[in-house]
């Protein structure tokens, strides 16, 4: 008997090996970070379910796309999927297999789009097609310091100075009384991103649809610039009101230049990717570890406007192992792996896992992510964004320095992005 | 007489200071990094300049960064093979350019001084593209051959004086001793020009080490070398100085061994074209 | 000197020469190649040929025209500054002695820092509040500043940057021009000797001046050339008022991915180099291996 059962056994693992529904390797490429080193963790477990081997390549996200722009192109591709973040989505959009037409999934089933939080799936969007799908949601979200807000003598002299409650700022126009008011008590109420780099013209785009305008909009499928005068410049003199309550140097902070004042204890608020966020909660290096409230972001007066950046992860027309790769794909967004992989550095894209209480308790600004979500928003969609950014970023910089006049400084954007668009025949 | 001896020492006195005065400006970056390596990089943006707690914090993170450590090995494996190799073909091209006459010496001879002169970031886009077709990107080999490519004139051009100077009469005694084409520059003319080669090689070295802009191109994490993984460490962190100081103090070791133990070899190449990788 | 028609030198000659063609002529070409398209890294396959008329747009670029301006300017402040401090210490330093020998050595050391650690230790030093030159400038009362945040003072920095590592480049140079020196010019170097600016206006300036040609040659090419240490410092910023022109063009390629037209700028200073580098070679520098 036992004999028999044994040769069962082995009959059946023998099936098993070969009856695995897959039998090949994909190769991915993705930025290396948090999210995705615990993710390599978790491949073993996939490989041992499909029988696809999974060579995942993690490169720095700056040398991304380049890698990008010389492995993939219309009829060849090294990988068989690749991860882009989501500004460079219209760029690449040619090169990918529209979600759409990916396959349903033998082992890991296709995602339904209402698991992924709030407007994820527009990072990928391009033209009206899904082109990709999200792996993360990421978002602007809001950091304040809870200790000044609950200390009993600020609440106070706020309230008798200003007339309502001193706390989590939720409006342009409360962000703009904290940080003033703070700033009369040797602390810094805001800390802008001012550096010559990608966040810079993130922060224009907050203000600006903030106060209701954008650079650039899609009309009747042509690009056209939308700039508004009268908003933009709006938009810039409230964010010149902002660097008056922000730290020595508010024209040329980084990331690190951030992180650096508000673990000093220096700053009340702010924005923060939250991939940058476990930074300030790390006690060896932050004297703000604990102290600190997560919100989505202030709102102006034309509504929320959270700058989204959330990676897409795209299958290249040329890949000969997209149904392989799709199983990759819904094996990321899945539960189980959202759920297994959080405690090791991974910030899901689904809205199951980003409201679950357990989750949030060690990671309070997952509710904060999903709120973000709900307002969030696109950085102007074009294939050149690369040079949008940098007009957008140059004209904002001059402006917000006081280099030039705010008004000039929106004429020249716009007359600089009509440029482009003509030299690019738009 | 007395106050004109007064007055000389004190133009010495003075003198001194001054050159004292000089050397400390100049040496106080170099002094700073040292410091801040001992310190951790929350002490150094939290505290101020001149708080000082003596602590092995940041090369400890440091070294067991295992980015960083790959990159080091990196950063020495192409230092040294890019120096080798270019100090082998490049002593063989120059003893053939002054050891026989031919027509096309003079056009070779300065078309190697003037490939030297070639500025990296024009070459750089066109190896981008070159490397990603041979599958070279992000390869030590890859980096090796950009770094080659101004190595390679430099000491072509370092070691012609060299050669030119050594006497006819060795060259024909070894001959007539039977030695061969080989032989005579392997075993007859190598060992004369020693200096020459010496200088060569601190200076394909240092240029080599130092160099930054191909790796920052030419590779993303297999192959990057130290310098480009220094600057990473000011990324998207609160600014790491501490660990930087300590990344930066490990590299400039070799750096400041060779500037003032090898100091008298040194003139010599400077003047053999320009010092930067 | 025997004639040697039998090619024997080409033994010798050609591994170097394969191995330079291969990673330095070819790209060279290939260069040009690609600065005759309009290039888009991720439209590779739909690049569309222009002939001439990237350089033609490089002129009407106001950007571009900017970084070559901000590259000039840094070439006329830094290199002057540098050859004339690098002159007095040479004559200052003229001097036998240990002391004086210890000294020179110690001078060296900033020319072979690496340019990344040296661009990177400047941002430190100027960094706002904890900044060790930060808060020496402040008590030398210009205030709490953030040197790199505002753009002349950056440019500054980046300058100052340069000529502090820089410098004892010159210095070194010209000191070895003056120690072999004839005795009895010697002594008019001397600093206490009478008449010495009369001495050193007539007599060494122009016996150094082949010297100084060449070293202010070698660094003009170095100079014209510089990317390391200011995209370590500043990256460009703030705004664009560091951007030099190699900055400029690696923007262009790598994060614009307009690789034809950063191309042409790319040969645009690659003739600017080679045009130094043809009167570098004219004018100083002889191949001595010629008379043999």
């Amino acid at each position: 008997m036992r004999r028999v059962i044994s040769v069962l056994l082995l009959v059946f693992t023998v099936f098993l090996a070969f009856s695995a529904p897959y039998n090949t390797t994909i190769k991915v490429l993705a930025w290396d970070d948090a999210l995705t080193q615990a993710l390599k963790e978790g491949i073993p477990d996939f490989e041992k379910q499909t029988g696809i081997k999974v060579v995942l390549e993690l490169i720095p996200s700056g040398n991304l796309l380049q890698k990008i722009g010389v492995s993939v192109s219309t009829d060849k591709s090294d990988y068989d999927l690749v991860t882009v973040d989501e500004p460079y989505v219209p760029a690449l959009a040619h090169l990918f297999t529209p979600f759409n037409n990916w396959s349903t999934g033998k082992v890991y089933k296709k995602p339904n789009l209402s698991v992924f939080a709030p407007n994820a799936f527009d990072a990928a969007q391009w033209m009206g097609t899904f082109v990709g799908m999200p792996v993360n949601a990421n978002v602007y979200i809001w950091i304040t310091r809870k200790d000044l807000i609950n200390d009993p003598k600020n609440k106070q002299d706020f309230k008798s100075k200003y007339g309502y409650n001193l706390g989590v700022p939720k409006t342009f126009k409360e962000l703009r009384d904290m940080a003033e008011f703070f700033s009369t008590k040797g602390i810094y109420g805001f800390a802008p991103f001012t550096k010559q780099a990608e966040g810079t013209t993130a922060e224009a785009i907050f203000m600006f649809e903030g106060f209701g305008t954008r650079p650039l909009e899609i009309v009747n499928n042509r690009v056209v610039v939308a700039l508004d005068d009268k908003k933009a410049v709006e938009a810039i003199n409230f964010y010149k009101e902002l660097l008056k309550f922000s730290p020595v140097g508010a024209l040329d902070m980084g990331h690190s230049e951030r992180i650096a004042a508000f673990n000093q204890g220096k700053v009340f608020t702010m924005f923060q990717w939250p991939a940058l966020v476990p930074q300030h909660e790390d006690p060896n290096s932050s004297l703000v570890a604990g102290k600190i409230t997560y919100s989505a972001p202030p709102v102006g007066s034309a509504g929320a406007s959270a700058i989204r950046g959330c990676w897409v992860l795209g299958m290249p027309n040329a890949s000969k192992n997209k149904d392989a790769a799709a199983e990759f794909a819904y094996w990321w967004a899945s539960l189980e792996t959202g759920t297994k992989l959080v405690p090791k550095g991974f910030t899901p894209a689904r809205s199951d896992i980003l409201l679950n209480p357990t989750m949030n308790k060690d990671r309070p600004w997952f509710k904060a992510i999903f709120d973000s979500m709900k307002g969030s928003i696109a950085r102007p969609r074009f294939p050149q964004y690369a040079e949008t950014s940098q007009i957008i970023r140059d004209n904002w910089l001059a402006a917000i320095s006081g280099k030039v006049t705010p008004e000039s400084a929106v004429k020249k954007m716009k007359d600089d992005l009509n440029d482009l668009l003509k030299k690019l025949g738009y | 007489m007395k106050s004109k001896h007064f007055r000389k020492r004190f133009l010495t006195t003075l003198l001194i200071i001054i050159i004292l005065l000089i050397v400390f400006i100049e040496l106080t970056p170099i002094i700073v990094v040292f410091m801040n390596s001992f310190k951790r990089d929350i002490d150094i943006w939290a505290r101020g300049p001149f708080y000082f707690s003596f602590n092995f914090d940041s090369y400890k993170s440091v070294l067991s960064n295992r980015d960083f450590l790959l990159s080091l090995r990196n950063s020495i494996i192409v230092a040294v093979v890019s120096t080798v190799i270019s100090i082998i073909v490049g002593a063989m091209a120059s003893y053939g350019i002054t050891r026989y006459v031919f027509r096309s010496k003079k056009l070779i001879a300065y078309s190697f001084l003037i490939f030297r002169m070639v500025p990296q970031i024009s070459l750089v886009i066109p190896l981008f593209m070159m490397f990603n077709q041979f599958q070279l990107r992000d390869t030590l080999t890859g980096i090796i051959l950009s770094h080659m490519s101004f190595n390679i004139p430099y000491v072509v051009w370092l070691l012609l004086p060299f050669f030119a100077a050594i006497p006819r009469d060795f060259e024909e005694a070894a001959r007539i001793d039977g030695a061969s084409e080989g032989g005579v520059f392997w075993r007859i003319f190598l060992p004369l020009v020693g200096p020459g080669i010496v200088v060569s090689a601190i200076f394909c070295f240092l240029m080599s080490w130092n160099e930054f802009l191909y790796a920052l191109i030419l590779s993303s994490t297999n192959a990057r070398t130290a310098p480009v993984a220094v600057n990473g460490l000011l990324g998207q962190y609160a600014p790491k100085w501490g660990q930087l100081s300590a990344a930066g103090t490990i590299m400039l070791i070799p750096v400041l061994i060779i500037t003032i133990t090898l100091q008298k070899y040194i003139i010599k190449g400077l003047s053999a074209g320009g010092i930067k990788g | 000197m025997k004639r040697n028609y039998n090619f024997k030198h080409w033994i010798f000659i050609l591994p170097a020469l394969v191995l330079v063609i291969s990673i330095l002529v070819y790209p060279i070409f290939y260069s040009i190649y690609m600065s005759a398209y309009d290039w888009n890294l991720f439209h590779s396959d739909a690049k569309k040929f222009l002939g001439f008329e990237n350089y033609l747009s490089l002129f009407k670029d106001r950007e571009f025209l900017h970084s070559l301006w901000l590259q000039l300017g840094f070439i006329v402040i830094a290199l002057p500054i540098e050859t004339i401090l690098g002159f007095f210490v040479a004559i200052l330093l003229n001097r036998d002695g240990k002391f004086y020998d210890v000294v020179r050595a110690l001078l060296l050391l900033p020319v072979f820092v690496l340019p990344v650690i040296s661009g990177l230790t400047w941002r430190m030093l100027l960094q706002p509040e904890y900044g060790m030159m930060s808060f020496i400038l402040e008590k030398l009362g210009f205030g709490v500043k953030a040197w790199l945040a505002e753009p002349n003072f950056a440019y500054s920095m980046v300058i100052i940057q340069d000529i502090w590592r820089m410098w004892p480049f010159m210095f070194m140079f010209i000191y070895a021009g003056l120690s072999g020196m004839p005795r009895e010019y010697i002594e008019a170097a001397q600093i206490d000797g009478a008449g010495f600016w009369k001495k050193i206006t007539k007599i060494v300036i122009p016996y150094l001046r082949p010297t100084i040609a060449t070293a202010l040659l070698l660094r003009l090419i170095d100079a014209l050339r510089i990317f390391s240490e200011v995209y370590v410092m500043t990256g460009g910023g703030p705004g664009n008022s560091t951007l030099l022109l190699s900055l400029y063009i690696n923007k262009q390629a790598f994060e614009f991915f307009n690789i034809g037209y950063a191309a042409a700028m790319g040969v645009i200073l690659l003739i600017v180099a080679l045009v130094i580098a043809f009167f570098i070679v004219r004018g100083n520098i002889q191949f001595e291996g010629e008379k043999g």
